[in-house]
């Protein structure tokens, strides 16, 4: 053989060649071209004909070569008709399994919805502010490695001090959302008129920071609305109750019967967007306002939240950190100048951060903020909850799907007999799931819709599916093709993969190829049901442990009486007319109560003539009166009660035991304590939880004072109705003009926990979804292998194989994976669980018994999936299974 | 049936090649007569183009060793082809009618 006669033109562009062309063209294109080469080579160099060979392959890219990706054949319409027609047989022809396949997709996507329009919620506040990139709120920071805390409470004068410092600060605004003075809640009448009416959505405000945030107004003029001394802006839903049908401006509001101080109404604001951190009705205008005298210009008392508007293009970050000076000038030779120990403390760890208003809803958690706002946390949750769900769905899908590969195996082997490609089998594939995951996805929109309500109570929202939006519908489509896609990517290829001689020949095996991964499947899915059923049991056993731990006082039978402070000297005879009722045991008057939101005092306290020499502590101090440890049915442990006949108990104390602890109060009884005045100690009470058990319990005092806006009412009755009557005439009499308010202290003290309780309530739906998800698939699983084991099964029974034995046979494999998925999510949710309690500083132990719960919980629930088929195919007749054939 | 000038060419090789006519040999056929050679990828776009007109019918045949065990696709001229070719030419003719000095040659034909 002659060396010319041989062709090697570059192996690359040869390649390239059959990469690009078509079946039809490739055949005469690469024979001409090697006849061209070999001529070419005869008559030049093997470069030039290497060149002109790499020219003409280039030169043939051009569309009568070129392949087509997707279709070989110009029906590409008629094909996906037919692919879309076999799709809805096979759909029709299996019913059960498309049921579970479209059951279980239909439940992910509405977790998913439900959760995505959450979380855009949660996402989207506070955006609505002019220029909202740049307004701020100032938070203080310590970074004591002992005391690690962040707050918003500022001292009066930091606001403008910082402002007049930064030329970065254009504009700085303070806010007082706490229950303070005129702040919180009042006793609201016209001046005009003389019923009251109960209304808690008081703060106070600069007007400086109504023109940082820029509320919508009705009525009035944003720059004037709160620059007088004593003005209000209030929302127009209170506009409208107080002043229907006229304009507000100029009116006078009494709170509380005020008489000195009339509130004239200088706006009237669009009621506050449900997004904006700030939910208040009624904004009282701090203009002029000094609560006492040197309270404007003093670093002693932090009341105010600060609000800052930068500059354009300012960097807040390069800002916070020059703010520390302000501190660091100011307060900290404040507090050298009265010898105060934390000087040092404050010069060395405490700073200023800025954090971005659009941050607050989401990331105020850790900064002790009254103002209610979200957890990012809790989306984070929430997302990873509706992203599991899916993809137990999307693995259902699969799992059923390669399992049932054996029906299909033939079809795919004819099919590639006839000349189907293996692009237009995984095309059909694709096609089959996506068809099934946009059924789904109308069956989980529904399904979203009908549980909207049900999702709104647990999370505490009044959501709704945005029908009218534009980009609803597209999204679904959007995701249930990618779902689809995702879903069904992994049967189409291992279905397409099928050799057509060895599937006609019988050769696959009836879909037991893929049982390792179906296995670990089935292990993950019921991995997320344990972890989620063992959260459930945990939150619910916190739940109960808060709820009915020993308190230290008796929550029960304790009805509050709420805004008696407009009652002025009457007090004494509504609690004497109270006290005359045969089922009312005891009467008290205090706005201090032992849960979360009421009233409370902050001070600081040493031993007698020790405020130079040590650190003080932090306590409360209550102003009760001396029936309130009896009516709260509170543990004196030493010492007596206060006797308000003697003028002594002025200036005694009841403090509690940590308190006296914190102290170094060895014998309590007769010590002498002080805050900025001296006191005696006369008893020590058992600790009792007044706040949330996320927290300790700190020191607290009790302090004889007289006043009081809520009155409890301890009762002992059998007809709570009847007594509730009798006490409502009782007041009646005496406040005619203020229809009565009550509450019931262990009502009050759950509402504390209603975010535990919402936890618990998601846990809870999600793990029934996630059960029912993958219990679904089980149950097709298992469904799947006793019709594939029919004749195995029958041929047994014939030779004497009992009920139990068949039974046992197809059960054990699942039961197997299942217990590999406690022994994994046993432990994966003993340390989540572990983690969510830290928040909690009184707290359970998690104990063994939730695990087996938890396990008996899982392993009935799948035994019973699994047994619903394997005992249908254990007890039928084994005639039936051999019959044919 | 509107062909364009360079598959006029392509057509006019294939037929006065008659029975022999495959892409290297029209190629050849086209590089001699018009002192131009075609690039290999436009000669077979245009073959696909006439046969997909109906100007040409094809078979294949004649492996060679040459050409890596390909065969060779051969095409025909069809009668629908030659019509094509006369009907150019008769748009040649109008035009040149007005234009004087310019004789095609056809007059006689």
């Amino acid at each position: 053989m002659k060396p010319e006669k041989e062709i090697h033109p570059p192996k690359w562009a040869d390649v390239l060649l059959k990469w690009f062309c078509s079946e039809r063209v490739i055949e005469t294109l690469q024979g001409d071209l090697y006849e061209l080469y070999a001529k070419r080579r005869s008559k030049s160099s093997k470069l030039k004909a290497d060149y002109s060979f790499i020219g003409d392959v280039i030169s043939s890219i051009r569309p009568f070569a070129i392949r087509k990706l997707w279709s070989k054949h110009s029906n590409t319409n008629a094909m996906f008709r037919n692919n879309l027609k076999v799709a809805w047989r096979g759909l029709v022809k299996h019913k059960m399994y498309s049921l579970i396949k479209v059951g279980g997709l239909a439940i992910g996507i509405t977790a998913c919805l439900l959760i995505s329009i959450f979380v855009k919620d949660e996402l989207s506040h506070d955006r609505n502010y002019t220029e909202v990139e740049r307004i701020y709120r100032l938070i203080n920071v310590s970074n004591d490695p002992a005391d690690f805390e962040k707050w918003l409470a500022h001292q009066a004068l930091v606001a403008q001090m910082m402002k007049n410092q930064f030329p970065e600060i254009e504009m700085a605004g303070r806010l007082i959302p706490y229950n303070w003075f005129e702040g919180g809640e009042n006793q609201v009448r016209r001046s005009d008129r003389m019923s009251n009416a109960y209304e808690d959505s008081f703060a106070f405000m600069d007007q400086e920071l109504l023109e940082i945030l820029r509320p919508e107004m009705v009525y009035g003029d944003l720059e004037s609305a709160l620059s007088k001394p004593n003005s209000i802006l209030i929302s127009r839903a209170k506009a409208d109750k107080y002043f229907p049908d006229e304009n507000p401006i100029g009116k006078t509001l009494i709170l509380d019967e005020d008489l000195e101080n009339p509130k004239v109404v200088g706006g009237v604001m669009e009621n506050p967007d449900p997004q904006n951190h700030l939910q208040f009705d009624f904004l009282i205008s701090l203009t002029e306002r000094e609560f006492w005298r040197g309270e404007q210009t003093s670093w002693c008392c932090s009341n105010y939240n600060v609000y800052f508007k930068l500059a354009e293009g300012i960097n807040a970050e390069e800002l916070q950190a020059k703010l520390t000076k302000v501190m660091q000038e100011n307060y900290v030779p404040y507090l050298r100048e009265r010898g105060n120990l934390y000087a040092e403390a404050v010069e060395q760890y405490r700073s200023y951060e800025l954090q971005p208003v659009v941050d607050i809803h989401l990331y105020s958690r850790d900064l002790n903020d009254v103002l209610k706002n979200g957890d990012i946390r809790i989306v984070w949750l929430f997302s990873a909850i509706a992203f599991f769900v899916l993809v137990l769905a999307c693995i259902n899908f699969i799992n059923l799907s390669t399992a049932k590969s054996a029906n299909r195996a033939k079809e795919v082997g004819l099919r590639k007999v006839v000349g189907s490609f293996r692009s237009n089998l995984i095309g059909q594939f694709l096609t089959e799931s996506i068809l099934v995951t946009l059924i789904s996805t109308a069956f989980g929109i529904m399904l979203a819709w009908v549980l909207m309500p049900f999702f709104n109570t647990i999370s505490g929202k009044t959501l709704d599916i945005p029908f009218e939006e534009w980009w609803l519908i597209p999204s679904m489509i959007i995701l249930a093709i990618v779902v689809g896609t995702l879903a069904g990517i992994y049967p189409a290829f291992y279905l397409s993969a099928f050799r057509p001689i060895e599937v006609i020949s019988g050769k696959v095996s009836k879909g037991a190829k893929t049982s390792t991964l179906r296995s670990i499947m089935v292990i993950f899915q019921f991995t997320c049901s344990v972890i989620l059923i063992v959260g459930s049991l945990v939150v619910y056993q916190q739940m109960q442990f808060m709820l009915n731990k020993d308190l230290g006082y008796d929550k029960e039978h304790v009805v509050l009486l709420q805004g008696v402070n407009s009652i002025g000297d009457k007090l004494d005879l509504l609690q004497n007319n109270l006290l005359n009722l045969s089922d009312v045991q005891s009467v008290s008057a205090s706005n201090y109560l032992p849960v979360s939101g009421t009233k409370r005092d902050q001070n600081e306290f040493w031993k007698e003539g020790r405020s130079k020499i040590d650190k003080a502590i932090g306590a409360q101090v209550w102003h009760v009166d001396d029936d309130y440890i009896e009516t709260l049915g509170m543990n004196l442990m030493l010492g007596r009660d206060f006797d308000k006949t003697s003028l002594r108990d002025s200036s005694s104390l009841i403090i509690n035991q940590t308190m006296a602890r914190e102290l170094g109060l060895d014998d309590p009884i007769g010590a002498r304590v002080q805050n900025w005045e001296g006191w005696t100690v006369i008893g020590v009470i058992e600790d009792f939880h007044f706040e949330s058990m996320r927290d300790g319990i700190g020191p607290l005092a009790l302090a004889l004072g007289r006043f009081g806006s809520v009155v409890p009412v301890r009762v002992k009755t059998n007809n709570m109705k009847g007594t509730l009557e009798e006490i409502t005439a009782a007041w009646d009499e005496i406040m005619p003009n203020q229809p009565i308010r009550y509450s019931f202290l262990d009502e009050v003290f759950a509402s504390m926990y209603e975010d535990v309780q919402r936890t618990g309530s998601v846990f809870t739906g999600f793990s029934v979804l996630a059960i029912f998800v993958a219990c679904l698939g089980l149950f097709g699983l298992s469904a799947f292998m006793v019709e594939q084991r029919s004749k195995e099964i029958s041929i047994r029974k014939v030779l004497g194989a009992s009920i139990k034995m068949i039974f046992s046979l197809l059960t054990i494999n699942f039961m197997k994976l299942v217990g590999m998925s406690l022994l994994i999510g046993i432990p994966v949710s003993f340390y989540l669980m572990q983690e969510w309690l830290l928040d909690f500083e009184f707290r359970i132990e998690i104990g063994w018994i939730v695990f087996v719960v938890a396990s008996i919980i899982t392993t009935i629930i799948a035994i019973a999936t699994i047994s619903f088929e394997s005992f249908k195919a254990a007890v039928v007749n084994p005639v039936k299974g051999l019959r044919s054939e | 049936m509107k062909i364009g000038a360079f598959e006029e060419l392509v057509l006019l090789a294939v037929g006065s090649l008659g029975e022999e006519a495959y892409g290297v040999v029209v190629k050849e056929m086209l590089e001699e007569k018009t002192g131009k050679s075609p690039s290999i990828g436009a000669l077979h776009s245009a073959l696909y183009r006439l046969e997909d007109k109906g100007c040409l019918t094809s078979h294949e045949g004649g492996a060679t060793s040459e050409r890596g065990g390909r065969r060779k696709k051969y095409y025909q001229i069809t009668s629908a082809g030659k019509e094509a070719i006369l009907e150019v030419n008769k748009i040649r003719l109008e035009f040149s009618k007005n234009i004087e000095g310019l004789n095609l040659g056809l007059d006689e034909a």
